[in-house]
């Protein structure tokens, strides 16, 4: 059974028809890429499965069970971790207060995230302990965003576009950083728009165009695929 | 000026900023969370005061006040909390508006709620002996109980800041305030945290209002006075913000000291004329922060969609016109009372259609348009009973002065929008009030103008048109609305119109395709302005008095509530609004003295369950009715073409 499995899902804002017959899933363990250029539906589908936006019609499951009618705070306490994208960190609190916030008590967990093993993970949110989300750095605020959500204990991440707008040398970090995440055993599932970052850090991907899925298979394969690179990625 | 003079003085500023600070921490906490400005956060805390004037008579000593002083809140608390469960949080999804709304039809049911409960006469709370002496400071006598007020506040005020700082709960709240969706998102339940900070709010609000009750006097409608003391303050400070809260609450507090002792004449108006200040300065206040556009809500889309595809009844311009020659011919067969009833009908719906050249299409929320009725209404008072105008030329200045008054007023508010733009403009209409309230020398002050005289029209050298009598004020009325209505259906229909709309339903993708957002705001808001000044002019020669009351903010409130009743999205919708609306007021006050509690149940029922009005909800019904229709023919022709 997958852990994540999205069947035909629909999605609309307002009226607008956005998510066409999405299907998708994700075994325990992967690290899943979705991938598509700007406006092609990446982000719509991450707030379907959160429940930021539900989908109309079809069916997002989650370790089996149907998530239709669950809000986003209670899909999250299941164990689904959102990342949105542009670095939404709480600009307001310390370093330390963004991670408390998110700090999750209601569910069991073997080995839950605590602040200190975050900074384990994230010596640089340490040093910043003491500033606000504003004062940080984009790439510091990435890395923000996404300890934060590792202190809900998530089974599964989702990562829309941690790559966006950081500066190589970050790239490369937050690459190593999601093989980390992969070692303490959270699933992840990345949307992105850069393939070979993309390449670098999954095993598998979708290709995803005008609200629908277009190609899914191994990233090798994907790689080699002059067409659907031509067709759905070029820029 | 000597010491104890200065201590007495500033010991009276702490006391009314402490105050301030009570009841609008309340407030803007509230706000920063839920994004509502809870207009009834004033109700709460009247029954704070209530409450504490109730237990009080039970609890006795100095155990009991104190005991009293706890449980009031908690009390007012309660029922705050029961209020957001059963009916604020139906409504989080929908328009800024309707929130306003649904807590405007609170403050109305709860104020009369009060008046059956409590009775209508002015309460006050014994002080306990303990809290009742004074004591000698600096020279200057200062009564112990403004020391407890000034010391409970920054009290309070630390507590507040633990809270917020050092829980995880308080951390959860300034978390949420900043991204509610993200917070959603990160496993934080938004419906329990709505209702816990929406009763804390109320129990600060109802901390000050027990605190007020031995001080202050108690009577149904108190909160209406509070609350827009509460909104200077907050706006001042910057919507949402604490700190913007403290500082707002000293400042008003030291500015209305001030203000007696230096200008007792405009001690009022000196706090409007600060607001006014900071916000042209400073239009999100002094800490505040742009609000961030909300994401349109399905909701929202599905209401717009009702004007989107409207029933189009394609009326023939001679069934339009109609209704107008009934009107014409009832002042036959129906007799004063109702001629009368009609001329109110037809002044309030000008007034009311203008305001939606607001709402409805420019997608401005003006809380002010009380000013410009006022303004339209004094105008023809001063420029008939002063300077000898003529009924006609004294009628046609007025909505040029109210458009003058418009125009200025306008190019400050229109450079904000939403809660920011509504609060703006009910600044500078309560200025606008407040100086007409004092200025006895020339608008008469709170005697307003009483015997305008209205002299017969004089057309074209012909002897002169008597329009003193109510049938012949009937047609005059009648005659000048029925223009007013007709240029304004026009500018909804022109070019003009259309741009407004496409300003309402996407400012920034307007101003992206070049329009000048806002010019055409400002222009519209002149317009606005113009119109309702005619309206307020016509209303002073039809009740041939006027008084202050005419200006006050609760009178911003009538085309307000009028166009909701009636519909936002339609053009008739206001003028329905103000046939119901002054139906029920007429005839409600002769039959109960419990009309604002009827109204405000209607209104409570038409933000919940009617959200389109009067009118919007019959069109809905015509479409479905029509739809299937349609369905039917087409099914009729299909099956006769096929045999
Ligand atoms: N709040 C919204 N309302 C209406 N349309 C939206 C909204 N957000 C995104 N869209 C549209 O949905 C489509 C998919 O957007 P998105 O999921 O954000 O794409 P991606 O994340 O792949 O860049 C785009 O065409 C975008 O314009
Ligand atoms: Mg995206």
């Amino acid at each position: 059974m997958p852990l994540l499995d999205l069947n035909s899902i629909n999605t609309f804002y307002g009226r607008s028809h956005i998510l066409f017959d999405v299907s998708l899933s994700v075994e325990k363990g992967e690290v899943v890429s979705l991938i598509g250029r700007n406006g092609a539906g990446k982000s719509t589908t991450f707030r379907s499965i959160i429940g930021l936006t539900p989908p109309q019609s079809g069916e997002a499951r989650f370790k089996g069970e149907l998530l239709r009618g669950l809000r986003a705070y209670q899909i999250c306490r299941r164990g689904i971790g959102f990342v949105p994208e542009d670095r939404r960190c709480f600009p307001d609190l310390t370093v330390r207060e963004n991670l408390e916030v998110a700090e999750r008590r209601e569910k069991e967990v073997a080995h839950p995230w605590t602040v200190e093993r975050i900074y384990a993970l994230f010596p640089r949110l340490q040093e910043r302990e003491k500033n606000l989300g504003s004062q940080l750095s984009g790439g510091e605020q990435q890395m923000l965003t996404i300890a934060r959500t590792l202190m809900t204990n998530p089974e599964v991440l989702l990562l829309d576009e941690p790559s966006e707008g950081l500066a190589p040398l970050v790239v490369a970090l937050l690459a190593d950083l999601i093989g980390e995440i992969r070692k303490e055993g959270v699933t992840v599932l990345l949307a992105e728009q850069n393939l070979h970052f993309c390449a670098k850090v999954s095993d598998r991907g979708y290709v995803i165009d005008k609200g629908s899925v277009k190609y899914e298979g191994t990233m090798a394969d994907l790689l080699s695929n002059e067409e659907v690179k031509e067709k759905y990625l070029a820029v | 000026m000597d010491l104890s003079f200065l201590t007495v003085q500033v010991l009276s500023a702490l006391r009314q900023a402490a105050f301030l600070f009570l009841i609008s921490s309340g407030l803007t906490l509230v706000f920063g969370v839920l994004n509502i400005l809870n207009f009834a956060h004033g109700a709460l805390y009247m029954l704070g005061a209530y409450f504490i004037y109730w237990l009080t008579l039970y609890l006795v000593g100095p155990g009991g006040f104190l005991l009293a002083l706890l449980a009031a809140p908690l009390g007012v608390a309660l029922i705050a909390a029961v209020l957001e469960m059963g009916l604020l949080r139906r409504i989080y999804i929908q328009e800024e508006i309707y929130q306003l709304l649904l807590t405007y039809a609170l403050v109305l049911i709860i104020d009369d709620l009060a008046k059956i409960v409590f009775g209508p006469e002015f309460k006050s709370v014994p002080k306990p002996d303990f809290v009742s002496g004074s004591v000698t400071l600096f020279g200057g006598t200062v009564p112990v109980y403004t020391l407890l007020v000034v010391v409970l506040a920054p009290a309070v005020a630390a507590l507040l800041w633990y809270l917020l700082y050092k829980t995880k709960t308080g951390k959860v709240v300034r978390a949420t305030s900043s991204d509610r969706e993200m917070a959603d998102a990160l496993g934080i339940n938004m419906s329990a945290l709505f209702t816990l900070v929406f009763a804390f709010g109320a129990i600060l609000a109802g901390l000050g209002g027990a605190l007020a009750g031995p001080v202050r006097t108690v009577f149904p409608g108190v909160g209406t006075e509070v609350i827009i003391e509460c909104f200077v303050v907050v706006v001042i400070g910057g919507l949402g913000n604490l700190w913007g809260a403290l500082i707002g609450s000293i400042l008003i507090g030291a500015l209305e000291t001030i203000g007696i002792i230096v200008f007792p004449e405009f001690e009022m108006a000196l706090i409007y004329l600060l607001m006014v200040a900071v916000l042209v300065v400073r239009p999100w206040g002094l800490f505040g922060r742009p609000l961030k556009i909300k994401a349109l809500s399905e909701k929202n889309l599905e209401m717009e969609a009702q004007e989107i595809s409207p029933v189009h009844f394609s009326v023939h311009p001679a069934v339009r016109w109609a209704p107008l020659l009934l009107l014409l011919l009832v002042p036959l067969v129906a007799g004063r009372f109702y001629q009368y009833l009609l001329t109110q009908i037809f002044v309030a719906s000008l007034m009311a259609i203008a305001f939606n050249l607001l709402l409805g299409m420019t997608g401005l929320l003006s809380f002010g348009q009380a000013a410009f009725f006022g303004v339209g209404a004094y105008a023809v008072g001063l420029l008939v009973t002063k300077a000898g105008f003529g009924t006609l030329p004294a009628l046609l200045l007025s909505p040029a002065v109210a458009a003058a008054a418009a125009a200025v007023i306008g190019f400050f508010c229109v450079r904000l929008s939403g809660v920011h733009f509504a609060m703006l403009t009910l600044a500078f209409g309560q200025l606008i009030y407040a100086v007409v309230f004092k200025w006895y020398g020339f608008t008469g002050g709170d005697n307003g103008i009483q015997g305008i005289p209205v002299k017969p029209i004089a057309v074209a050298g012909l002897a002169g048109i008597d329009i003193g009598s109510t049938k012949e004020m009937y047609y005059f009325v009648l005659v000048v609305v029925g223009l007013s209505v007709e240029i304004l259906r026009r500018i909804r229909s022109s070019p003009f119109g259309a741009t407004l709309k496409s300003i309402r339903e996407n400012g920034q993708r307007a101003s992206y395709l070049g329009v000048n957002v806002k010019l055409y705001q400002w222009t519209a808001f002149v317009v606005a302005g113009a119109f309702t000044g005619l309206a307020g002019g016509l209303y002073a020669l039809m009740e041939k008095s006027i008084s202050p009351e005419i200006i006050h903010w609760t009178k911003s409130a009538e085309p307000v509530l009028m166009t909701i009743i009636g519909g936002i999205y339609t053009f008739v919708g206001p003028a329905v609004g103000a046939v119901v609306y002054i139906i029920l007021n007429s005839y409600l006050v002769a039959w109960t003295e419990k009309w604002a509690l009827v109204l405000g149940l209607v209104l409570l029922t038409l933000v919940l369950l009617l959200p389109g009005g009067v009118v919007g909800f019959v069109n809905e019904k015509a479409r479905q009715i029509f739809g299937k229709l349609r369905c039917i023919r087409r099914w009729s022709f299909s099956k006769s073409t096929t045999s």
